[in-house]
């Protein structure tokens, strides 16, 4: 995914994560990194040698991440052309990570509201729901249960609600 | 001892100030009464308070300045003392006056006292009588009186507002064709800051040092002073990083200094706390002004003396006299924490706050009247909170402060903890090679980039979409893995967090 931050803009990607650990391509370069959420809405982040103790937290479009005392605000990209698709936060909805279809929730036509899971995979020995993130029509799903998906895969693809009064956006204003 | 009663004290101000005020005032037995405007309705000052009254809307000219509206809101809760704190109406010799008036104490200097003091004119006319060094300048509106004083004392020049601190309405002028914009712009500002257009200007020294020496006066003729702080870091002509003592700072200018604010303070016949301002350039100190308040940065005064200024303040209103201060310990340090980006040229920033780790260990202080929730909005001053560290040793103290700042964290309001840590740490500030020019020759540009930090952060901004993206995602079994409950982390699923912004 694409963020920006201080007026530039960063590429970032989760690649795979297996418990603790993660692999990530940042700017073009693969990195191996370890994750340990507190509960304080804090964690550790380790990267080699180093050893950041973050804090985070969202809003509205915003991903704030505080490495040690020093912030970033992250918006992502995509969130721009937000606005291009009508109201729509994603015009498609794409896998996080590697792993197969557990359970198609939805069909073609059908009309979903923001936050409602669509599609349940198993990705890393976990179930993830994925959510629509904004009122949509769905305008074709493209996997079934047991499809084998990779990375950034199409699963859903979205088309504008109906109604004019499209919300911002999903789960964030809850 | 005690000559006049003094129990209920009202604090006319707000943020980190106002609730550091309260506190000493609290553990001196008195009852407190907190003012606040509309926008402050929920802040930390005035949920400490014993009492509060809400004094008119945001705007700052019609409640933090409103003076009719703090003394009404004084008689209506009994408070027989008013505390100004510093900025607002602290040096207001009017404000003084109207509370001297009403039958009230004012914590401070006497009205006449401040209002010689204030005008910068009159007060270095008051050093000079009294023996203390000046920079030489001259009092001025008239371009030609200033083209005439710069062609004799050589360029750059200061221009400045003759009332008022802080730095407002300041200009460097490098050169004869820049001289008219600076005059003007300089009267326009003073103008809309002080309600005063008068201009001073005066030679600009290029790379001294600002040090100021903190004394006490009582009303039965005792003044002591407390030692210097070094405050020669600044960005634009305003102190973010203080310490004391002056570092390098030779035995017999400290001595030379200390007496001067003595013999300057006696000759104002000074009463309650206040602080002379001087500019050094290497053993020759010059006299810049008279801050007849509580400075921002009193505390690293306050923990190498081992006191307490505020309940010295109130003591002395009571009409109790000074006791002598004991002899300093250790070094200290103070990093002003602001709503500022500083990879921005210092643009203030506001915001809520979301998140906040603060920090501690021995020799730590942190003044803030923060929580998470806070709002910093563009009315008020941007002063988030301060970090004080005392250590045994100057390095000491500088390795405490780093490491604190590596501890502090706010997110929701861009800040100077980030800058002000690389500051700290860097070689030039721990040989401390200080001057007032410090930040604009060693951090023209920041952040430097950290590759690291800057990857760890994007990671933790992609891991935090992904959890954004289902209810049960990533974050979440990473919080299950190391055994923290998960509804606890907004790393996951916000919304615990949405409702404290839906508070707001």
């Amino acid at each position: 995914m694409k963020l920006k931050s201080g007026g530039r803009e960063f590429e970032v990607e989760i690649i795979a994560r297996e418990g603790r650990a993660i692999r990530a391509r940042v700017e073009g370069r693969e990195i191996l990194a370890t994750i340990d959420a507190l509960g304080d809405s804090s964690a550790i982040l380790s990267l080699g040698e180093r050893r950041f103790r973050l804090l985070g937290a969202r809003r509205k479009d915003a991903i704030l991440v505080a490495v040690g005392p020093r912030t970033f605000d992250f918006v992502p990209a995509e969130s721009a052309a937000r606005r291009a698709h009508g109201g729509l936060a994603a015009a498609e909805v794409t896998a996080p990570m590697p792993g197969k279809i557990l359970k198609v929730l939805v069909k073609d036509g059908d009309l979903v509201s923001a936050g409602q899971p669509l599609v349940v995979i198993e990705a890393m020995k976990m179930e993830t729901a994925l959510a629509a993130e904004s009122d949509a029509i769905v305008k074709r799903v493209r996997v079934a249960p047991g499809d084998t998906i990779d990375h950034g895969a199409v699963l859903v693809e979205l088309s504008p609600a109906p109604v004019a009064s499209a919300p911002q956006s999903g789960r964030e204003d809850r | 001892m005690t000559r006049r009663k003094l129990t209920v004290l009202l604090v006319a101000n707000r943020g980190e100030i106002a609730l550091r005020i309260i506190r000493t005032a609290r553990a001196m037995g008195l009852r407190t009464v907190a003012v606040y405007s509309a926008a402050d309705a929920r802040s930390t000052h005035v949920a400490a308070a014993d009492d509060a009254r809400l004094i008119g809307p945001a705007q700052p000219a019609q409640s933090y300045l409103n003076i009719a509206a703090i003394i009404e809101a004084a008689r209506d809760t009994g408070a027989d003392a008013i505390h100004p704190g510093y900025g607002f109406l602290s040096e207001r010799p009017e404000f003084a006056r109207a509370v001297e008036d009403a039958g009230i104490i004012f914590v401070g200097p006497r009205a006449d006292v401040m209002a010689q003091l204030g005008d910068k004119v009159a007060a270095r006319k008051l050093a000079i009588a009294s023996g203390v060094p000046v920079v030489p300048g001259i009092e001025t509106a008239e371009p030609e009186a200033a083209r005439e004083f710069a062609a004799r004392e050589g360029y750059p020049i200061v221009v400045k507002a003759a009332a008022g601190g802080g730095g407002r309405g300041m200009r460097v002028v490098e050169s004869a064709a820049l001289l008219d914009a600076a005059l003007e712009g300089a009267a326009r500002e003073a103008l809309a800051a002080f309600g005063d257009g008068r201009i001073f200007v005066e030679k600009y020294l290029a790379r001294p040092r600002h040090v100021e020496v903190q004394f006490l006066g009582d009303e039965h003729g005792n003044i002591v002073t407390m030692g210097e702080r070094d405050c020669s870091i600044q960005r634009r002509h305003q102190k973010i990083l203080e310490e004391s003592p002056a570092p390098g700072l030779g035995e017999a200018t400290r001595d030379a200094m200390l007496a001067a604010a003595t013999r300057l303070a006696r000759a104002a016949g000074y009463t309650n706390a206040g602080t002379a301002e001087f500019l050094v350039d290497r053993d020759q100190f010059y006299f810049l002004e008279v801050n007849a308040r509580l400075q921002v940065e009193h505390p690293i005064t306050e923990i190498r003396f081992g006191c307490d200024l505020v309940a010295e303040q109130i003591k002395i209103a009571r009409g109790e006299k000074i006791t002598a201060p004991g002899a300093p310990r250790g070094y200290a340090l103070e990093c002003r924490i602001n709503a500022e980006d500083a990879a921005a040229g210092f643009r203030p920033a506001t915001g809520t706050v979301l998140e906040l780790r603060v920090p501690a260990g021995p020799g730590v202080r942190f003044d803030t009247h923060l929580t998470r929730g806070s709002e910093v909005g563009a009315f008020y001053d941007g002063l988030l909170g301060k970090v004080i560290t005392h250590g045994a040793s100057r390095e000491q103290a500088r390795c405490r402060m780093a490491g604190a700042l590596g501890e502090l964290a706010i997110l929701g309001v861009t800040n100077t903890a980030g800058f002000l840590r690389d500051v700290v740490a860097s070689a030039a500030f721990a040989r401390a090679e200080l001057s007032t020019r410090f930040i604009e020759e060693h951090f023209p540009a920041w952040p430097r980039e950290d590759r690291a930090e800057t990857e760890a952060a994007l990671i933790a901004a992609a891991l935090t979409v992904a959890g954004a993206l289902g209810a049960d995602s990533s974050f979440n079994a990473a919080a299950n893995a190391s055994g923290a409950p998960a509804d606890h982390s907004p790393w996951v699923a916000l919304r615990g967090f949405e409702l404290w912004r839906r508070s707001s």
